[in-house]
């Protein structure tokens, strides 16, 4: 693999990279600076985050600087408006921002501070998944800190900008972390979706304009401000550019976060970067980017991996959360384990959902201790296609379905064996295997 | 107004309302949930998914109505088999933990889900898991009582407090599957609308605890009427088992008075409906069954005609009698009253009780007089039980008429009345009161047909939901009947 060049996580290596002398020290908060003292113009800013191509980095891989422009005309609507940061990061295999978070949070700060001005919003509110105390303490610190240089606050730099940035801890449901869900639970009530329309940008937290970004494409913005469209399109692919954080777990010899540019192949990312599937196994399939990704084969390894890629070949790119299951995983065993997570994480709201994930879970869980029927398999197809796409409030239903889909798709002869043996060959009795009627929790 | 097109026709909708309101005001059916056209709609249930195209040639796609607003030149399908499709999927998930125990149900036959299932559901159930066990029944205060297993999480019951009371009582706990509803720290419900969340639960899981058991609704005759609990004057269906015993009162939608709600007061007001015959032969201890007069040995059921003669002729040769109505007086029997008080040359009146303390910020006003505006219209003038007995033992005769009137003046006052008094009354029911000397039987007000006006002027219409006891006349009748004998009757004195 050829050398590139990298930017997010330069810092993250250094001594005490979460305080605020080093985050100076390699030029932090210069872009701010250059922001409001050039000045810029909110529309400048916005310009050049929309000309750099960044795509949220969030999952749906939607063009940030469009987001930010969809806020409305500040000279028509009044209202306060804010900058929701989603850092509830729980999507199984996503371990990205809390790298971030723990070891450059001053970046997040600055990239926060950039999109308040650009989109006029009085405060951001950084929603922090429950149980990453470290991230949430190494944030409060450093937007202490921040606040006491004058960074964060009223008059910002001196100049007439103001922006407070406020933490909020999730309770730890995944479906916070969805973006309508994260501000009903930072609003303080239950954290179930709201039905769109209204848009975000319309009618947000407290009824006010709001934009929700994921904590990596926020990160990205001091960059892009400081180095230009150019130098950020300059990396990567045409249709998704700049580098993006990796977080590659499972059957690798070297599992973590990696920074990497688009336009790698799976197969490289798995050898190259991660070095190899391990114990000298083969591949069987991966998840792409999350456990709510469509399972891909070993076949498909050579797919490229940027957001219409991986679209292309019947999945999603999402958080580029891959997981690698090794040819001694039992793909049953996988999707009864993921099943098990949509069935607990999903709200309850919609009919489809609530039921729906409970059902998936109840079938996979059959099959893979050898209780399946054959027609189980027609059910599953035909249960997902009740559930998605977009036939529920938010997409947790469609997390649910795609994957369940692709796996019957790809994998049907190894659910076929599992029925007709009565058992699941790949099994590892040693490992936690959950009785069949354990009521769960 | 907004021009769209619902399954090929040019209609016009609000632009304010969702779109499945457009679809109801239009006649299509369109099945809802957890959309109630009195709450906030929150699109969960899914179930009222509809086709729908920007415009003419548009590609469609399936939308849920309850959320969607509605624009101009939108086109409508809700008849095509992908909306079919997918709401008989979303039933079929619905259906998944549902216990399918509509036999022993209270809402099968007024079940949303029963007729959905029929409609568009399938006959045979796909799942082969067991169904989700719960609490078969959690009493959630006084009037309601939960069957979570039933429940389908719609959240109507949650958004009626929320969004009606204004005061948040119920909510949903845990997560996905494993949502049921309950009230915030297990305390039971309080407040004077409980009621109503049997009437808006889709399904069969929010009950009435009076009605639970009581019978089965495809035979209870359902008759417009108004409530007679205050001077609000709810518009209900007063629904009887076989056309003959009166089982439940339910609010019917009236946009002017109370929409969809009524209290609770009104709603459980069954006794003064089902009140008992007397004894066979007997005056007292339960409803008139003719008309009585005092004799040697108390009163006594007498033939209509001679005590009608008799009263008539008591008041001829008493002249200066007071004519005092119930506050139930409809405003056909306070014409006739004033009909009667115009040959009596007396001042009409109509006892007032006081203020119940029942008065809230939704509908009950606290006033328990539901005529009270029609009376005064007509004339009468309002009189505190005290004063009208005072009226009373001042007075040489006396015409009391309507429906409880004697309950309101207040059966212990009336008994102290001296007996030189002349007592001529017209009630469901009486005591044996000294002075009394003739008492005719009228029908409770789900007896008759005629009109209350309400607080703020709106006229309620009442109707013969229930027939009344054989023999007993309409009162308006009975008042003219008496005013004609009078004057017929030549004055002594």
């Amino acid at each position: 693999m050829k050398d590139f060049p990298k930017y997010l996580l330069n810092r993250v290596g250094l001594p005490q990279s979460h305080t605020l002398a080093t985050y100076r020290a390699e030029g932090g908060y210069r872009a701010i600076e250059d922001v409001l003292k050039k000045p810029w113009t909110p529309e400048q800013v916005i310009g050049v985050m929309k000309d750099s191509g960044l795509r949220g980095r969030g999952g749906a891989g939607f063009p940030t600087g469009m987001k930010w422009s969809f806020m409305p005309d500040i000279t028509k609507d009044p209202r306060p408006r804010y900058l929701a940061v989603n850092a509830d990061e729980s999507e199984p295999g996503t371990c990205k921002d809390r790298v971030l978070m723990e070891k450059d949070p001053h970046g997040l700060i600055e990239g926060c501070l950039i999109a308040c001005f650009a989109m006029r919003a009085k405060a951001a509110y950084i929603y922090v998944r429950g149980e990453y105390r470290l991230s949430y303490n190494r944030l409060q610190a450093a937007i202490d800190e921040a606040r006491a240089a004058g960074l964060v606050g009223k008059n910002i730099l001196g100049t007439d900008f103001s922006c407070d940035i406020w933490m909020h801890k999730g309770a730890g449901a995944y479906i916070c972390g969805e973006e309508t869900g994260l501000m009903e639970s930072l609003e303080g009530k239950r954290g179930h979706p709201r039905p769109k329309p209204p848009f975000p940008a319309g009618s947000g937290l407290w009824k006010s304009p709001t934009t929700v970004n994921n904590v990596e494409s926020i990160f990205n913005a001091p960059f892009i401000v400081r180095n230009g469209a150019e130098w950020f399109k300059s990396m990567g692919v045409p249709k998704s550019t700049g580098n993006f954080l990796l977080g590659i777990s499972g059957h690798v010899n070297k599992p973590g976060v990696y920074e990497l540019p688009f336009g790698l192949t799976a197969r490289q990312i798995i050898d190259e970067v991660a070095g190899g599937v391990w114990k000298g196994r083969k591949l069987k399939a991966f998840f792409p980017g999350g456990s709510s990704t469509g399972l891909l084969p070993a076949s498909m390894v050579d797919v490229v991996m940027d957001h219409d890629s991986v679209k292309a070949a019947g999945s999603m790119f999402g958080t580029a959360a891959m997981i690698i299951l090794d040819e001694t995983a039992s793909i049953p065993q996988v999707m009864d384990v993921t099943a098990r997570f949509y069935d607990h994480e999903s709200c309850g709201q919609c009919s489809q959902c609530r039921e729906g994930t409970q059902w998936l879970h109840q079938i996979f869980r059959r099959i893979a201790h050898g209780k399946g029927q054959m027609s189980d398999l027609d059910l599953l197809v035909s249960l997902s296609n009740g559930m998605a796409p977009a036939k529920t409030i938010c997409a947790l239903a469609d997390a649910a379905a795609i994957p369940t889909l692709a796996a019957v798709k790809h994998f049907r002869h190894e659910f076929e064996e599992c029925i007709r043996l009565g058992r699941d060959p790949l099994r590892n009795e040693s490992q936690h295997a959950p009785e069949l009627h354990e009521a769960h929790a | 107004m907004t021009k769209i097109q619902i399954n090929g026709r040019e209609v016009e909708a609000d632009p304010k309302q969702p779109l499945i309101r457009a679809c109801h005001d239009q006649g299509v059916d369109v099945p809802m949930y957890c959309y109630h056209p009195g709450l906030a709609p929150v699109g969960s249930c899914r179930i009222c998914q509809v086709e729908v195209a920007a415009a003419p040639g548009q590609p469609s796609r399936v939308v849920a109505a309850c959320r969607t607003p509605v624009s101009e030149g939108m086109v409508v399908s809700t008849d095509t088999p992908k909306a079919h499709d997918t709401r008989r999927e979303c039933l079929e998930f619905l259906l998944k933990n549902h216990p399918l125990d509509c036999p022993i149900c209270d809402k099968a036959g007024e079940c949303d889900l029963q007729d959905y299932s029929f409609n568009e559901g399938q006959g045979k159930g796909r799942s082969s898991e067991p169904r989700r066990k719960l609490e078969k029944r959690k009493s959630l205060g006084d009037v309601i009582v939960l069957d979570e297993e039933r429940c389908i999480l719609c959240s109507r019951c949650v958004r009626f407090f929320t969004d009606v009371t204004k005061k948040a009582q119920l909510t949903v706990e845990g997560l996905g599957s494993r949502s049921v509803i309950n009230t915030y720290m297990d305390k039971p419900l309080e407040g004077n609308y409980q009621g109503n969340l049997a009437d808006i639960c889709p399904v069969g899981a929010l009950t009435s605890k009076k009605f639970r058991f009581q019978a089965r609704v495809w035979n209870l005759s359902k008759t417009l009427s108004t409530c007679g609990e205050c001077s609000r004057g709810c518009s209900i269906s007063v629904e009887a088992l076989r056309a003959k015993e009166v089982k439940r009162l339910r609010p019917r939608y009236n946009a002017a008075v109370n929409q969809w709600w009524m209290c609770d007061t009104g709603r459980h007001a069954l006794a003064p409906l089902t009140r008992p015959l007397a004894p066979e032969g007997a005056v007292l201890g339960g409803r008139l069954r003719g008309a009585a007069v005092r004799g040697y040995n108390g009163l006594e059921l007498a033939d209509d005609v001679a005590a009608l003669d008799l009263a008539a002729d008591m008041l001829a040769a008493h002249p200066g009698a007071a004519v005092i109505v119930s506050p139930f007086a409809t405003q056909e029997e306070a014409k006739a009253a004033l009909a009667l008080a115009q040959a009596l040359k007396a001042t009409p009146q109509f006892v007032s009780p006081a203020p119940n303390g029942l008065k809230d910020d939704l509908l009950h006003t606290g006033d328990p007089c539901p005529n009270r505006r029609g009376l005064v219209e007509q004339g009468f003038t309002a009189l505190e039980p005290a004063a009208a007995l005072a009226a009373l033992a001042a007075a040489p005769a006396a015409v009391l008429a309507g429906e409880r009137v004697l309950e309101f003046l207040g059966h212990e006052g009336l008994a102290k009345l001296p007996t030189k008094l002349r007592l001529v009354a017209f009630d469901v029911e009486t005591s044996d009161i000294p002075a009394l000397d003739v008492v005719f039987p009228v029908p409770t007000h789900v007896e008759k047909s005629g009109h209350w006006v309400n607080v703020d002027g709106h006229v309620g219409v009442l109707n013969v939901a229930v027939p009344p006891p054989s023999g007993v006349r309409r009162l308006d009748a009975q008042l003219a009947a008496l005013a004609a004998k009078l004057a017929a009757t030549p004055a002594r004195s």
